[in-house]
């Protein structure tokens, strides 16, 4: 246990030297295994995990689903699920707010990012309402909020690595994400409907559209369905696995940002290196990850914990909402799947230990995520809406984040006291 | 120079690597289900494209300084500390690199003498964990050039993560 805690007060203290996550959390593992098992077969073990990372079928689902967010954010697929979400509401008030969480459910059922879909409808949504003089607190905060959904609606980056470091079967997490990540949505867009009742101009209403516009504004969207439809369906209806899926999401975006003539060499090459980059970049992590996971789990600290919280005799439900109260204060702090990944090793075994569902709680840690990346201080969305739109302060996307986190902590209370919102759709599934 | 040098063979590299998993991916899927043929040894050869796409992306990665980090203490830093935490922590990224680097030659030298090969198309292993070894020994160096440049001239890290 004491070996344990030194280990993960290490990992922090080099993180505040500003030692790169990865390395402070591989390091710290490799030393601490060193130290308890002997430095020949922690050498041995170190190799074996760097090798079966590099070396696996499965984990080229990170890479593919990475593509084909990229390649769909190139091909301008994002501007037309917004304008075809505009053109229904935008002549309400807050109408273009109401688009932009539409835009961005939409747009995170084929980008499995937060921050690419924060970064993608922040160039696509920010620019319309600003110029109808929307408050930039409602505008960035639904936009860094509605950026989350990237990640809860599938495919979903940190549901396919929670699914490969705990063994759960990714389809199923994918499949349980719909209805939280929906219910997230509308949520979201309650909170617009009480920002503009409390403050009528901080949404201005838009244009009214026409009905046969609206009705050609949804025929241009056929593109973005049929990709769902022949993706998530295909992993959901058991017709391929996670990451043929993902082979086959990649290559129907490429084919549309062919059709769509964006494609030159020149953009091809930057977004297969810009997805390299972002999967050597996880990788890293994850090797880490799993080398410290191996000190941890060599440690008492599991067991004990599992003996500890048992003999306690707490109810189930008020350890998981612990975690979640961790997870939610580590968030403010800390970048997110670092943190679900230095955790997992205590938490998971605890929470199978009590009976739960694998399932269950991934979808939990991903809600939990959803907060972390919009709560100040730190919140990768809100940095990433702070450098693409010069012109809006810190202090108003810290404004906007902060009101909207409070939708998505509703959103996680519901899921943790009713599992079915999470655990209905993948009980259907084969 | 040097420097674009490595980007544009590093990129090349993994670029290629995954476009071809995803090409692989399609074919062997689709000629599974309606030609009832799949690609033989497609999915090793996934394997060894991703090592590609991974470690072929790591010095891309260090050199446009994208690992996680946590930076919000920099501001209340004095430039002269922030100097030296940068020297020290590219140094300690160099030779944590450099020791992984030397752990994966050894097991490729390991492989090499078993003539471990892969089970469909007996194609060897053993280079492809050298390549491992090797692309590690690069970015560890990438990071010691690193450690020489002022973290001024550099630029803040990019905010970039691909975990959210």
């Amino acid at each position: 246990m004491t070996a344990a805690l030194i280990g993960f007060a290490a990992v922090f203290v080099l993180a505040l030297l500003r030692v790169p996550l990865a390395f402070a959390m591989g390091a710290v593992g490799y030393v601490g295994l060193g130290l308890l098992r002997g430095w020949a077969p922690t050498a041995a073990s170190a190799a074996q995990v760097v090798y079966d990372t590099g070396f696996a079928y499965t984990l080229s689902v990170v890479p593919l689903f990475i593509l084909m967010g990229n390649l769909v954010a190139r091909a301008g697929l994002a501007q037309e699920l917004f304008h075809a979400a505009y053109v229904f509401v935008g002549h309400k008030r807050g109408g273009l707010a109401h688009a932009a969480v539409m835009a961005c459910a939409g747009f995170g059922a084929i980008c499995g990012s937060s921050i690419a879909t924060a970064a993608t409808m922040a160039k696509v949504a920010y620019p319309p309402m600003k110029k109808l003089g929307y408050a930039d607190y409602l505008s960035t905060g639904v936009i860094a909020a509605g950026g989350t959904l990237g990640i809860m609606i599938p495919p979903s980056t940190i549901m396919v690595i929670y699914g490969i470091v705990t063994e759960t079967h990714i389809g199923k997490l994918f499949a349980a994400g719909v209805v939280p990540g929906l219910l997230c949505a509308l949520l979201l867009m309650l909170t617009v409907l009480w920002i503009i009742r409390r403050d009528p101009q901080a949404g201005p209403a838009g244009e009214r559209t026409p009905w046969p516009q609206r009705w050609r504004a949804l025929r241009e969207i056929w593109g973005v369905l049929l990709l769902v439809a022949v993706v998530l369906g295909g992993i959901y209806g058991g017709v391929f696995t996670a990451t043929e899926g993902a082979g086959i999401g990649a290559s129907g975006a490429f084919a549309f940002a062919l059709m769509r003539r964006v494609l030159t060499l020149r953009v091809l090459s930057e977004v297969l290196v810009e997805s390299a980059r972002t999967t050597a970049m996880l990788f890293t992590i994850l090797i880490a990850a799993t080398m410290f996971s191996n000190f941890v789990n060599f440690t008492s600290m599991p067991g004990d914990l599992k003996d500890g919280i048992t003999q306690l005799g707490l109810p189930p439900l008020a350890l998981i909402g612990a975690m979640m109260v961790v997870y939610v204060l580590l968030g403010t702090i800390m970048e997110e799947l670092t943190m679900v990944l230095l955790t997992l090793p205590v938490f998971f075994p605890v929470v199978t230990s009590l009976g739960y569902d694998p399932v269950w709680f991934g979808v939990l840690i991903v809600l939990v995520v959803q907060v972390g990346l919009i709560s100040p201080p730190v919140g990768m969305n809100m940095f990433v809406l702070n450098a693409l739109l010069k012109d809006v302060g810190m202090p108003a996307i810290f404004r906007g984040s902060a009101i909207f986190c409070v939708p998505l902590v509703i959103g996680l209370l519901l899921v943790m006291l009713v599992p079915q919102l999470a655990l209905w759709l993948p009980g259907l599934m084969k | 120079m040097l420097r674009r040098g490595l980007s544009a063979l590093c990129g090349l590299l993994a670029g290629t690597a995954l476009f071809a998993i995803m090409v692989l991916t399609l074919l062997d899927v689709s000629g599974r289900k309606f030609l009832s043929a799949s690609i033989p040894g497609s999915l090793e050869l996934t394997e060894l494209l991703m090592v590609v796409v991974i470690f072929a992306g790591l010095p891309l990665v260090s050199l446009q300084r994208e690992h996680v980090v946590f930076d919000s203490l920099d501001r209340r830093l004095s430039a002269a500390l922030r100097r030296v935490q940068h020297v020290v922590v590219e140094l300690l990224c160099a030779a944590a690199l450099a020791g992984l680097a030397w752990l994966m030659w050894a097991k490729a030298g390991q492989m090499a003498s078993y003539g471990d090969i892969t089970a469909q198309l007996k194609l060897s292993v053993a280079p492809f964990v050298y390549a491992m070894s090797v692309l590690c020994a690069v970015t560890a160096a990438v990071h010691a050039a690193l450690s020489l440049r002022s973290p001024d001239e550099l630029g803040p890290a990019a905010e970039v993560t691909g975990g959210g």
